[in-house]
C-alpha cells in the first residue's frame, strides 16, 4: 500500500473513501487557499475602487527601476515555483536528499524575493512614499493601496519561507513525509499565483 | 481504487515547458503595457493574461489537473461566485469620482 493510501485509510477504517481522494491536510490547504484567494480578491477590488474613485491617481513606476525590479521578482518567484515542483516530485519518488535540496532552493529564492521587495520599499520610502503620503502631489490613497497589497503578499511570502525551512528540516529528519511537502507546495504555488495578479494590476497599471 | 492514481502527473521536463510559457505570458504583459493603450483596454488585456497565467499555474503547478474533478468543481464555483458578487462596486466608484470632480 502506498504512503498516500496508508495515510488516507489509516483514519478511515470501516468508513467510505473521501470523495476527493486526498488526505485531510491537503483538502484543508485547498480550503485555506480558496479563502485567501477571496481575501486578495477583496483587497484588489478595493484598490480598483480607490483608483477609479480618484481624480488624481499617480502612475510613478519607471521601467528602469520599478518595472525591471518587478520583472526580476516575478522571474524569481516563478522559478521558486519550479524548484518547489522539483521538491514535490523528488519527495514522491522517495528521494529524500534531493527533495530536501530543492526545498532549501525554494526557501532561498523566496527569501531573495522578499529581500528585493523590501529593497524596493526602502527606495520608495526614500523618495517620500508612505501609507498616506504622495511625493508627486497626487492621491495619497496610492501609497495606502500599494503598501497594503504588496505588504500582505510579502507577509505570505515570509510565512512561506519559514514554513519551507521547517518542512525542509523535518523532512530531512523523516518527521514529515512527501504529503506534507505536497501540501506546502500548494501554498507556495498560491503565493506565486497571487503575484500573477499583483504585478500587472499594481505595477504595470501604474507604469509611467 | 488507489487514490494515488489520481495524483500522478508528468515529469519535470513538462513543468519546465510550463514555466517557460508562464515567463512568456509575463513578457507579453510588459509589451502590452508599453503599447500606450487606453487604461480601460490595458486593464482588460492585463486581466485576461493574468487569469490565463493563474489558470495554467493552478492547473499544472498546483496539480489540479491530476486531482479528481470533484475537487475543482467544489472550489472554483465558490470563488467565481464571490468574485462576481464583488464585481458590482464599480458604479459607486465612478459616482465617487464624479462627486469629487463636482466638489472642486
Amino acid at each position: 500500500m502506498s504512503e498516500l493510501d496508508a495515510t488516507i485509510h489509516a483514519g478511515h477504517a470501516g468508513m467510505e473513501e473521501s470523495p476527493y481522494g486526498i488526505p485531510s491536510g491537503k483538502l484543508a490547504m485547498w480550503c485555506f487557499v480558496l479563502s485567501d484567494a477571496v481575501t486578495f480578491s477583496a483587497i484588489l477590488f478595493a484598490y480598483g475602487y480607490l483608483r477609479i474613485g480618484s481624480t488624481n491617481w499617480s502612475t510613478p513606476f519607471e521601467f528602469a527601476h520599478a518595472i525591471l525590479n518587478g520583472l526580476v521578482m516575478t522571474f524569481i518567484l516563478l522559478t521558486s515555483g519550479l524548484t518547489m515542483l522539483a521538491a514535490v516530485e523528488a519527495a514522491k519518488a522517495g528521494r529524500t536528499a534531493a527533495g530536501t535540496r530543492w526545498l532549501w532552493a525554494t526557501c532561498a529564492l523566496g527569501a531573495l524575493f522578499a529581500t528585493l521587495h523590501l529593497r524596493e520599499w526602502g527606495r520608495m520610502m526614500n523618495e517620500g512614499w508612505r501609507l498616506f503620503q504622495n511625493p508627486l502631489g497626487g492621491s495619497v490613497e496610492f501609497g495606502a493601496a500599494f503598501f497594503c497589497i504588496t505588504g500582505l503578499h510579502l507577509l505570505h511570502v515570509l510565512g512561506g519561507v519559514c514554513a519551507l525551512a521547517v518542512i525542509a528540516l523535518g523532512y530531512r529528519r523523516q518527521r514529515y513525509n512527501s504529503i506534507d511537502v505536497e501540501i506546502l507546495g500548494i501554498y507556495w504555488h498560491f503565493v506565486d499565483l497571487v503575484w500573477m495578479f499583483v504585478f500587472p494590476l499594481v505595477y504595470l497599471m501604474n507604469a509611467r | 481504487m488507489s487514490v494515488q492514481g489520481a495524483a500522478l502527473g508528468p515529469g519535470m521536463q513538462f513543468f519546465v515547458a510550463v514555466w517557460i510559457a508562464l515567463m512568456c505570458i509575463v513578457g507579453v504583459e510588459v509589451i502590452v503595457t508599453y503599447q500606450h493603450l487606453p487604461p480601460r483596454q490595458l486593464l482588460v488585456w492585463l486581466l485576461l493574461l493574468a487569469f490565463l497565467e493563474a489558470g495554467v499555474a493552478a492547473w499544472y503547478f498546483m496539480h489540479l489537473k491530476y486531482e479528481r474533478a470533484a475537487l475543482t468543481w467544489s472550489l472554483l464555483p465558490a470563488l467565481v461566485f464571490v468574485v462576481f458578487m464583488m464585481d458590482h462596486i464599480w458604479p459607486d466608484a465612478f459616482r465617487l469620482a464624479s462627486m469629487r470632480l463636482l466638489s472642486r
